[in-house]
């Protein structure tokens, strides 16, 4: 069976989402491409966010095994260390106004959040940015040896790269650490041109078949957004509360033709 | 595709002749003289500055000095678009040497992505291959080659190893009418008049009755404020001289005159009358 999602399903099962986000005033709205049907879901959050650089959490994940063949763990290594050093070659001069907080610290974010259909892999993706409220969150990791230093900087500034791949819960970290650049890069928003985070949308079809096939044959109605997003939304904090599915909403599940609006 | 290989060749070996000359308000300790470097169209600006790096960083002392960055007029350069899409976008009306600025100050983060080392372009480049992929092959052709083949069309990019990238690229270009040829062609159109980055929609490379779609086809379809109203041919500043003249033929072949253009094929439509 299919689990590709088509531009017109998309939107039908975002004004689903919407509806129900209105109802539980869970803050989605729908922002329009001037002059077309095209456009993308939107919400903003603030999140209190624990930077953690090292990795290592509150509980103790071991680093980068994961379920991988023999051949395949030394590939993982070599890229885990290809993107170590992406890490460390990075601002070089960033000793500047160094405050001295230690790794690890917890930072109040505004994160901005949207969902867009991408044709190429007929699939929903996941754009996101992050902004600080005051206060700093560029991590330099440039001495390796010392802890990675939270450095000051202005009001509103961006989250970086590094600082955003540090703010992943633990348990989301594995195939972040084997690959991070093939999972949460930066990249130009589609329609805004500006950059922001985006959630490799190349695996959503793995994401996606066993909760379409289920579905499928329990012949139930499956709205292939919301279920997208509660798995890949939590990876970057963005939790899609229960009461979402409680009720029996109708829903477009790919290829079906009902339409309930 | 053996008789388009001198199209690829023109494609792949395209130059512009550029300058790159320091920002005044950077400070210095010596003086910096403009450096000039032929830039080749297929690849991207970070790839293939490390020289100019090299070059500005002995005139400046290492604190004055963060990311590097291009502008262009006053327009950051996204280095994330092939070289030759930056030109023929911002510059190709301009007298050569394309004269960049560089600066080593105050990186505009709301418009440029960084690029703090070759992986991140790699990623990039691989992501376009990947997407392109998605659309001719379902992802097949990509994702059953082995990661050293991948590493090869990176390499040979890097590197500008022409057959070394083709050897690889050659099955991603594989287009067998038996097997309905590309399911979708990869295209993406940027233009100056607009807040997107680029238009990139589904398009087939041939109608519902069978005929092959020609890149005016393309054009009509998702740009058609391009077109000029009294039929002139479209002039595409992508193709080389040679290629130029096959660009009435299928989209099937056009992306073949469109050569490196394995990810995304990138055409600048002009909406500058003189163009035409």
């Amino acid at each position: 069976m299919s689990c590709a999602l088509d531009e017109r399903d998309f939107r039908r099962c975002c004004r689903l989402l919407l509806r129900r986000s209105k109802q539980l005033r869970d803050g989605w709205s729908w922002e329009p491409v001037q002059g077309s049907e095209e456009g993308y879901l939107r919400k903003t959050a603030v999140r209190s966010v624990f930077l953690d650089p090292e990795g290592s959490g509150s509980d103790s994940e071991p680093r980068a095994s994961g379920p991988s063949g023999p051949g395949q763990q030394e590939e993982e290594e070599e890229a885990a260390d290809t993107d170590r050093r992406v890490i460390e070659d990075e601002d070089e001069d960033e000793d500047e106004g160094v405050c001295g907080v230690s790794a690890g610290s917890s930072q109040v974010l505004q994160y901005e959040y949207h969902i867009l259909h991408s044709c190429s892999y007929a699939a929903p993706v996941l754009y996101f940015r992050a902004f600080t409220q005051g206060g700093s969150v560029r991590i330099s990791a440039k001495k390796r040896q010392e802890a990675p230093k939270i450095l000051p900087a202005d009001e509103g500034r961006s989250l970086s790269l590094e600082a955003m791949w540090s703010s992943v819960h633990p348990n989301y970290r594995l195939r972040l650490q084997s690959s991070p650049l093939n999972t949460i890069s930066l990249q130009e928003h589609p329609l805004l041109g500006q950059p922001f985070f985006m959630l490799h949308p190349c695996r959503t079809e793995e994401v996606m078949r066993p909760v379409l096939q289920a579905a499928h044959e329990q012949h139930r109605p499956v709205n292939y957004v919301l279920s997208w997003l509660s798995a890949v939304g939590p990876v970057v904090g963005l939790d899609v509360p229960l009461k979402y599915s409680t009720l029996l909403s109708p829903a477009a599940s790919p290829g079906s033709s009902s339409d309930t609006d | 595709m053996a008789d388009d290989k001198d199209v690829l060749r023109d494609v792949w070996f395209g130059r512009i002749p550029s300058c790159f000359t320091l920002n005044q308000d950077e400070v210095t300790e010596r003086e910096a003289e403009p450096y000039y470097l032929l830039l080749p169209r297929v690849s991207y600006l970070t790839l293939v500055t490390d020289k100019v790096k090299k070059h500005f960083h002995k005139a400046m002392r290492a604190e004055d000095v963060e990311e590097m960055w291009f502008e262009y007029e006053g327009t950051p350069l996204k280095w994330h678009n092939p070289i030759g899409v930056l030109f023929d976008l911002h510059a190709s009306s301009s007298v050569l040497p394309w004269s960049i600025t560089v600066h080593f100050k105050n990186f505009p983060d709301r418009d440029l992505l960084h690029c703090p080392s070759s992986s991140v372009i790699e990623a990039h480049f691989m992501s376009g291959i990947k997407e392109a992929d998605a659309l001719k092959h379902k992802s097949h052709v990509v994702n059953d080659m082995q990661k050293k083949d991948h590493k090869q069309l990176w390499m040979g990019l890097q590197n500008d190893k022409f057959d070394q990238f083709w050897a690889i690229n050659r099955k991603l270009m594989e287009y067998s009418s038996e097997d309905g040829g590309f399911r979708y062609i990869p295209f993406r159109i940027y233009q100056t008049t607009s807040d997107r980055p680029f238009i990139q929609k589904l398009f087939r490379p041939t109608s519902p009755e069978g005929s092959a779609h020609t890149l005016g086809d393309l054009l009509k379809e998702m740009c058609p404020t391009a077109l000029p109203p009294d039929g002139r041919q479209i002039s595409d500043h992508n193709l080389s001289e040679k290629s130029r003249r096959s660009k009435r033929t299928t989209c099937g072949r056009c992306r073949l005159a469109m050569g490196g253009a394995n990810r995304q094929k990138t055409m600048q439509v002009s909406r500058s009358a003189t163009r035409w």
